[in-house]
């Protein structure tokens, strides 16, 4: 059953780290207030500013400083 | 974010993470924490949070504007199910973006799902057109520096409309505690949280910046077997105080019997249940636009008030039928 979808999903909300793209528009880094980058991949929003990755759960993004993950470089 | 009835201590501990900033009255950890544990079974205990939600819907329906990015906080998801059941309101709006500072609501949100902090808002500048915020602004810590970051986040001519508890909540609850520790313990601590007065919010409003701010009071009595019940009530519905300054020693059973005792004996009904007034001050207001109508200047009339009321005019000292 590795392939079966989470019923819990609707059919409007994005999968995984998908985030909406309107949500990608207004957000910014609540530490620096500056732009955020989206991985995709990683499913992450990241400010380079603050030096800050904000994880994304379930398309949800948590931007919250002390969630996040601090950028090692 | 002041109460008569209590002196909440400023000290050094209470005081921002940096020695900044207004004094730090409420554990935002704390708060997610409860939140987040209350998010399962939220949906039983919200009739508050609906009852604001739809309230916010209805001031939102008067408006005769449509507005394409609605950004919602807190409620726990009852604004977005609010806006199901209204689809007059919710086809005002391109998109919707419920957000909570529990992850636990978040994820249960009908539109699109966001966890931020309303003391450190990650929205952009001028990036949305309507703010509806349901029960929750009146955890943080500073309500007009909030106010504030929501006035920036909307566009020129955006909407604020919000909801949060005010001063009288819990009124019979507070009084029956102190009473009880008063007895018990010869002395009194703040275990219910402050609140905004409700003669505050239009000029805490205006000293955000919001334009033609209102507001008003929705006074709601719930009624309950006891007091240990409307606590866990209060704990289902990730109410219960998060005062930095609470007593860290944990209460002793002692001290909640009296309570009930005292709040049954003060406050009870003929038919034994007890009742506990929450009072939701409702806000509203705009971001400035060069548009809106302003007061004009002082003296810069120039038609006579009383022409155009069609009445004599008469002195200030002088008695009506004089």
């Amino acid at each position: 059953m590795t392939t079966s979808q989470d019923p819990s999903q609707t059919k409007d909300r994005p999968r995984a780290s998908e985030v909406d793209p309107k949500l990608l528009e207004i957000l910014v880094c609540p530490v620096t207030r500056g732009t955020l980058e989206y991985d995709r991949e990683a499913g992450e929003l990241i400010s380079r500013s603050a030096g800050l990755a904000y994880p994304i759960r379930e398309g949800v993004p948590i931007m919250l400083p002390e969630e996040a993950r601090e950028l090692s470089d | 974010m002041t109460d008569a009835t209590h002196d909440i201590p400023t000290n050094a501990s209470a005081a921002g993470p940096h020695g900044e900033g207004p004094p730090q009255l409420f554990d935002r950890v704390l708060l997610k924490q409860r939140k987040n544990r209350a998010a399962g079974e939220f949906d039983d205990y919200n009739f508050l949070h609906a009852r604001a939600a739809e309230d916010l819907i209805d001031r939102v329906s008067a408006v005769t504007r449509d507005f394409d990015t609605c950004l919602v906080l807190g409620g726990g998801g009852a604004v977005g199910r609010a806006l199901k059941k209204r689809p007059d309101v919710a086809g005002k709006f391109g998109h919707v973006i419920e957000a909570d500072l529990a992850q636990g609501l978040a994820r249960t949100s009908t539109f699109k799902g966001l966890v931020l902090d309303e003391e450190r808002l990650p929205i952009a500048e001028e990036s949305v057109d309507i703010v509806l915020s349901c029960l929750s602004l009146h955890w943080t810590n500073d309500l007009v520096g909030a106010l504030i970051q929501l006035n920036r986040a909307l566009r020129p001519d955006g909407f604020f409309a919000g909801a949060l508890l005010g001063g009288s909540t819990l009124t019979e609850l507070r009084q029956s505690m102190m009473a009880a520790e008063s007895e018990l313990a010869g002395g009194v601590s703040a275990r219910v949280s402050p609140f905004a007065d409700t003669i505050d919010m239009a000029g805490l409003m205006a000293r955000a910046g919001f334009a033609m701010p209102v507001s008003d009071v929705d006074r709601v009595t719930a009624r309950y077997g006891n007091s240990f019940v409307l606590m866990r009530d209060l704990r289902k519905m990730g109410e219960t105080s998060v005062l930095k300054t609470r007593p860290r020693e944990p209460v002793t059973k002692r001290f909640f019997v009296r309570t009930a005792e005292i709040y049954s004996e003060k406050f009870a009904h003929e038919d034994g249940k007890i009742p506990a007034t929450f009072e939701i001050l409702h806000a509203a207001g705009w971001a400035p636009h060069p548009d809106q109508p302003k007061p004009k200047r002082p003296g810069s009339a120039t038609v006579r008030l009383a022409d155009a009321l069609g009445v004599d005019e008469r002195n200030a000292g002088q008695k009506a039928g004089d």
